[in-house]
């Protein structure tokens, strides 16, 4: 067992115990390194100015292996165990600037300079992946598509997109060339068999090789917070509103990183990313992985767990009601499985019992001749959190779409937890009357009012949402 | 020459140095602020006991400990930390200081605190009930209104409700202060007023002047937002540090800065405006009522400006305008780019939208035939001043050809004949914005610009950095001057020892003020130079004290004449090159010679080391105020400002008539910055100033509860523009404008105009709404800023019926 965590912080090699693994990453740059370069604004996730730049190479199930920017501001430095990391402070070369930064002088991408490291952290993913993929133009979309994790209250972000576009790929030094050495791999990848039991009076944190060995620790510590990746964990944390006290960590097991298809069905362990999951998604059903583009921000994908997502028992989480409506299970311990639709049982509630893991997901893909649709709304369309959200599934009987054999609708944003209408599925089921349904429908959920919209907004979205997707597919008589 | 960001080099690599990142010195502490969660209260019983049994925790200051508790910009009015009573939600009651900031944060969960609430005013409608008001009600009138309306063939009447909108400066108020030998205080501030900041200060611990200095380095962004309220921090940090004589920092989180901090003014107005059958208007009335919060800041002059932008563009022969500040208990509002500007003029710019849609005719022509012109004496604003230098006529009609507004008009009048699930509007409208502080004794300024002696420069002045390059353009326009490259000169720090009285870094005056003042510095030394030179080049270089001055063999070279005395800018320069020339010797690309004789010519390196050994002063100090600036505010009468930037927006929107999501399809500004120092800085200012405005008018939605407590006060829930949101065709140009002579080089200031261009993405969606039939007879009214909720709501009233 190893008492340290241990991460490469640019090209250097950083072992740390309790006091420093249970800082925020942002933190420890900042207050314990003097690497001031990576600002914190925020301190959640929603502003990208503490982006720093992580290599996993652990990671599975994706073929994009490089620097990805994440935030610092909500990662506990124990999570980073295993990792390399480049921060904006190392980006320069000697006396040769990276090209990121190059091309955001020269098209005045910073005015007050405080968002500036965590645009040129973005670009410089963008960089490693163009790299990578040996591609030498980029596009506008991608452009924006990689700085959606980023806020900039000066520019107007025009002179950064122009930046980004004229960024020179074919002069552009490798990251992952200059900081990850063969070294560095072989150190990683040997400390990567040892698991971590980190103990002090105000902090554990364990990581065990194996589900079996999660369990027991659970058993004997029924009061630690298993962590994913810490963007929701983090976040509570900053606002003082936790401790993190007792911690345990899937990372050290290697069977939950898989990703795989079989027989149409998709599995998923509990160390699957967002970003790995979009990814994967991409060619099998593109409508989740277009739905993953507005989740959050890259930074937060490159992090954040699936499983995590759905743990987390958010009734505003984004992947709930999409996996509801493809009537996902979770895995649990390994062996045990859930119906998703059984799982939430009320706020932040789950059905999962102390001293259980939840250690998966499966779901089928939709099937030939199905509609599979899924829906968002927030005050903002991108890296916003959800005023509601709808995701809709209809397995018909027939190829005109007169009656359905399998429905499924599923809805966050309106209720303590993410929910299935299913009176409505059962009225669509009976008779194809769409204005009959949403009456029903209507009576299915009692949305509140908040911050992010009225509850006659959630209301009126969930029903144009469903029948925006009867417009869309037919089938409505 | 379009040089970037003279920090850019070292924003992009993190180098650049803001308040946070300076070293922890061993000894220092830092301060979190415990804050009322009510509207109106009074503090029944107060108990920190358990926080200072928390670990790490030094102390907890009160109102009770600090020397003078009263601060304020216009009136003394506002508490540094509030004492037995609290006016508003996130009001600064406790200072917990310790030696790391969780510590802070989490020993400030442990207060006990027991309020019995009072009756709070919460809203503008509510305090006008009440009659909470901040100052007296003012008027601006000319003509006769009453007369002029009763007589106007079509009046209409409205009202228009704009809320707040947060600031949202990346970098959060921060400030630490280094306690000094001999009750000496340092502030290092992240402020755009540094003295204001010095004086609050050492007000507030009753120590002289002299003995606080404060320091701004930059700022991570300002927008206003650190004109006034950065200084109670600074006081903050200073109390604590002056008690524990350690060095005490204070960094607000994210949410702590936005629950205490003020923000634009939210605004209600009501106006009726008469017109004939062309849409010419012949009488405007309008009433403006603020929302100032809990104490005065700056609203009155914010009110005042919001007053002097009623009319925008538009001559309006018989107009009245009223402006009143409401007291509330919410956070006291403040300076936002625009000031009062946006308010006067989003109001004026829905009334002729009206006028259009009533007339049933396009709002261009509307504006078009109402702008201020030198035509049949229609040049005369409501406060009496001639707008000079009038590009109104011209940027519209360039814009309109430019954006092919009137192809684009039809084009989105064909497409709203279907239905697409989207519909689409367009709008076009513009800014005139008064430059100069309509305070007069603001508009004053000094620098200090200092050559060393291997000819390398340092300048200073009271200009703050905070992104929009202030600094850059002053070493543009400094080095220019002596034909130097930029970087021949760094810009110091922004310190009140070197530039003392001076104004905030705000009425987008920054560049003009301080820039004039540096150019006037510069020029003293110039002229020393110059007469040094034109002798000096008369003697054979072996002559020259660089040879001779250790032995003392030559006499040393005495000048002759006066120091420069003058406080015009552009006196004495050519107007195409903006430099003065003195004894007709010319400073070109690192040289200095006479242009008859250009062959006895000196580096100006070399010019430089025989000043010092001729005992010739190497640096200078000037100071600039505006002239001609006679507004008196009693009457509302005068010559309020130097000069107008103007310029044009058009803007596309298109709405989803499922969501009410708003997509800005295109945007084209057309804006006069005179004769631009840096234009590429200039275009910057420009698309952030219309993004900014941008979230003002569509997304920034300010959420309270029902104590006036901020509920969207993060990132996570107050959503101001992503780079998705960037118009999908984006367009910006400058207007070709060689003669605004009012201004140190022709330039115009740029900081706050085109916020207020962002209001044409609000007509655009107001104007996408007529194309539904339910807006046939009756013009929508949607607040701003218009979130897809309200837009929603226009859409589709009816169903919002069923479940409001």
């Amino acid at each position: 067992m190893r008492n340290k965590v241990i991460f490469y912080l640019n090209g250097k090699r950083h072992e740390v115990g309790a006091e420093q693994a249970s800082m925020m990453l942002g933190d420890y740059l900042r207050y314990e390194k003097n690497l001031t370069g990576t600002k914190i604004v925020c301190a959640e996730g929603d502003c990208g100015a503490c982006s720093v730049l992580r290599y996993f190479p652990h990671a599975k199930g994706t073929d994009d292996n490089n620097y990805l920017p994440i935030n610092s501001c909500i990662t506990v430095v124990a999570n980073l165990d295993g990792s390399s990391l480049v921060t904006v402070d190392a980006l320069k070369d000697e006396n040769e600037l990276h090209v990121a930064q190059k091309a955001m002088i020269k098209c005045h991408g910073s005015q007050c300079g405080f968002c500036t490291p965590g645009f040129v952290v973005a670009l410089t993913g963008l960089v490693e992946e163009k790299i990578a993929k040996k591609e030498t133009t980029l596009n506008v979309v991608e452009a924006k598509n990689c700085m959606t994790g980023n806020l900039c209250r000066c520019t107007g972000y025009q002179p950064i997109i122009d930046a980004a576009l004229t960024m020179d790929l074919k002069k552009a030094q490798s990251v992952k060339e200059r900081f990850f050495s063969p070294e560095q791999k072989e150190v990683l990848e040997e400390k990567f068999q040892t698991g971590i039991a980190i103990e002090t009076e105000d902090f554990s944190y364990s990581a065990p090789k194996t589900i079996q060995e999660a369990l027991n620790y659970l058993a004997a510590n029924p009061d630690t917070r298993i962590v994913g990746a810490s963007t929701d964990l983090g976040v509570v944390h900053n606002k003082r509103k936790i401790t993190l006290t007792k911690l345990l960590s899937l990372h050290l097991i290697q069977d939950l990183y898989d990703i795989q298809l079989k027989n149409n069905v998709v599995t998923l362990g509990a160390r699957v990313t967002m970003t790995e999951f979009r990814h994967f998604m991409k060619d099998k059903c593109p409508e989740v992985s277009n739905y993953l583009d507005i989740f959050a921000s890259p930074q937060i994908k490159n992090l954040a767990t699936v499983v995590g997502n759905v743990a987390n028992a958010s009734p505003i989480g984004d992947t709930p009601p999409a996996l509801l409506a493809l009537n996902a299970s979770v895995i649990v311990n390994g062996n045990k499985e859930i119906l998703l639709s059984d799982f939430f049982i009320g706020y932040r509630k789950t059905a999962l019992q102390t001293g259980e893991l939840i250690t998966g997901i499966k779901f089928h893909l939709p099937k030939a001749g199905a509609d599979f649709k899924l829906y968002k709304n927030s005050n903002r369309k991108d890296l916003d959190i959800s005023a509601v959200n709808l995701g809709i599934q209809i397995e018909w009987n027939d190829h005109l779409k007169t009656s359905i054999k399998n429905i499924y609708i599923a809805a966050g944003g309106v209720a303590e937890t993410p929910v299935r209408f299913k009176r409505t599925e059962d009225s669509l089921k009976t008779t194809l009357d769409l204005d009959a349904a949403v009456k029903i429908l209507h009576t299915e959920f009692k949305p509140v009012s908040d911050v992010r919209a009225s509850g006659a907004y959630r209301h009126i979205l969930i029903e144009n949402f469903l029948r925006r997707f009867f417009a869309e597919c037919g089938g409505n008589k | 020459m379009s040089l970037p960001h003279d920090s850019a080099h070292t924003h992009v690599t993190g180098e650049s140095e803001f308040v946070d990142d300076r070293a922890k010195l061993h000894n220092e502490l830092f301060v979190d602020v415990f804050y009322s969660t009510r509207a109106h209260a009074t503090i029944k019983h107060m108990d920190f006991s358990e926080v200072l049994k928390q670990p790490k925790v030094i102390t907890v200051f009160t109102g009770r400990d600090v020397h003078h508790n009263l601060w304020g910009t216009i009136f003394k009015d506002q508490p540094i930390l509030a004492v037995d009573k609290v006016q508003f939600a996130g009001e600064p009651i406790a200072l917990i200081v310790a030696e790391t900031m969780e510590a802070a944060q989490r020993a400030k969960q442990k207060v006990i605190i027991e309020y019995v609430d009072l009756e709070a005013v919460l809203s503008i409608d509510k305090a006008r009930e009440v009659k909470s008001f901040i100052g007296d009600k003012r008027k601006i009138e000319r003509g006769e209104v009453d007369k002029a309306m009763d007589n106007a063939p079509h009046t209409l009447s409205g009202k228009i409700s704009i809320q707040g909108h947060d600031h949202f400066y990346l970098e959060s108020q921060v400030s630490i202060a280094y306690p000094l030998e001999d009750g000496q205080i340092e502030i290092h501030s992240s402020s755009q007023h540094p003295t204001e900041t010095q004086h609050v200060v050492a007000h507030a611990l009753g120590i002289p002047d002299k003995d606080v200095v404060c320091q701004v380095k930059r700022m991570g962004g300002g927008f206003g937002g650190k004109e006034s309220q950065s200084a109670p921090f600074a006081a903050m940090a200073a109390l604590c540090a002056k008690k524990l004589n350690r060095p005490v920092r204070i960094c607000l989180t994210k949410d702590d800065d936005m629950i205490m901090t003020g923000k634009r003014n939210p605004f209600e107005n009501q106006y009726k405006i008469g017109f004939d059958n062309q849409g010419k208007i012949l009488a405007w009335d309008v009433e403006l009522f603020s929302d100032g919060g809990a104490y005065a800041d700056l609203s009155t002059s914010i009110m005042e400006r919001a007053m002097l932008h009623s009319d925008n563009s538009y001559f309006i022969p018989n107009m009245r305008v009223t402006g009143q500040v409401c007291k509330t208990h919410h956070h006291p509002h403040t300076a936002f780019r625009g000031f009062g500007g946006p308010k006067g003029v989003a109001t004026i710019e829905k009334a002729i939208e009206e006028i259009a849609h009533y007339l049933k005719i396009d709002a261009l022509k509307v504006r078009k035939i109402n702008l201020y012109s030198d035509k049949e004496n229609r040049n005369l604003t409501h406060y009496n001043q001639v707008v000079k230098n009038n590009c109104l006529e011209r940027l519209h009609e360039e814009l309109e050809k430019s954006c092919h507004y009137q192809q684009r008009r039809l084009e989105i009048i064909k497409y709203n004949q279907e239905d697409y699930g989207f519909i689409r509007g367009m709008s076009l409208t513009s800014v005139k914005f008064g430059i100069s502080f309509t305070t007069r004794f603001l508009n004053q300024a000094n620098a200090l610009v200092i050559i060393h002696n291997d000819g390398s420069l340092q300048i200073a002045t009271g200009a703050t950095e905070m992104g929009q390059g202030v600094n850059a353009r002053i070493a543009q326009m400094v080095t220019h001057e002596l034909g130097l490259q930029r970087d021949a000169a760094r810009m110091m720090p922004t310190r009140t020892d070197k530039n003392a009285n001076t104004s905030p870094t705000a009425a987008s005056s920054g560049t003009d003020l301080n820039g004039a003042a540096a150019i006037l510095a510069v020029r003293k030394i110039k002229k020393r130079l110059s007469e040094l030179a034109l002798r000096l080049l008369d003697v054979p270089k072996e002559k020259w004290a660089s040879k001779t001055a250790g032995l003392g063999t030559q006499e040393e070279i005495v000048l002759q004449t006066a120091n420069l005395d003058v406080n015009d800018p552009n006196e004495g320069a050519e107007w195409k090159s903006g430099k003065a020339t003195y004894f007709d010797i010319e400073f070109k690309d690192g040289w200095v010679y006479h242009p008859d004789h250009a062959e006895k010519k000196i580096e100006f390196k070399s010019l430089i080391l025989e000043a010092y050994l001729n005992r010739i002063s190497l640096s200078d100090y000037s100071f600039y105020r505006i002239p001609g600036i006679e507004f008196n505010k009693l009457t509302g009468q005068g010559d309020a400002f130097l000069y107008f930037t103007q310029g044009t927006a058009c803007t596309e929107v298109s709405l989803n008539k499922d969501t009410g999501e708003v997509k800005v399809l295109r945007t084209d500004i057309l804006m006069d910055l005179g004769r631009p120092v840096n234009h590429d800085l200039d275009v910057g200012q420009v698309s952030g100033a219309y993004i900014q405005g941008l979230g003002w008018v569509t997304t920034e939605n300010l959420f309270y509860n029902d104590q006036g407590f901020l509920l969207s006060h993060a990132p996570s829930t107050y959503k101001i523009p992503s780079i998705q949101d960037v118009p999908r065709e984006f367009n910006i140009t400058l207007l070709d404008n060689d003669e605004n002579f009012a201004n140190v080089r022709g330039t115009k200031a740029v900081g706050e105009p085109p916020l207020l261009l962002a209001i044409s993405a609000w007509t655009a969606i107001n104007n996408a709404l007529t194309a539904l039939p339910q807006y046939k007879q009756t013009y929508p009214s949607i607040k701003i800023p218009a979130t897809n909720e309200r837009v929603l709501r226009a859409i589709a009233p009816e169903k919002f019926k069923a479940w409001d």
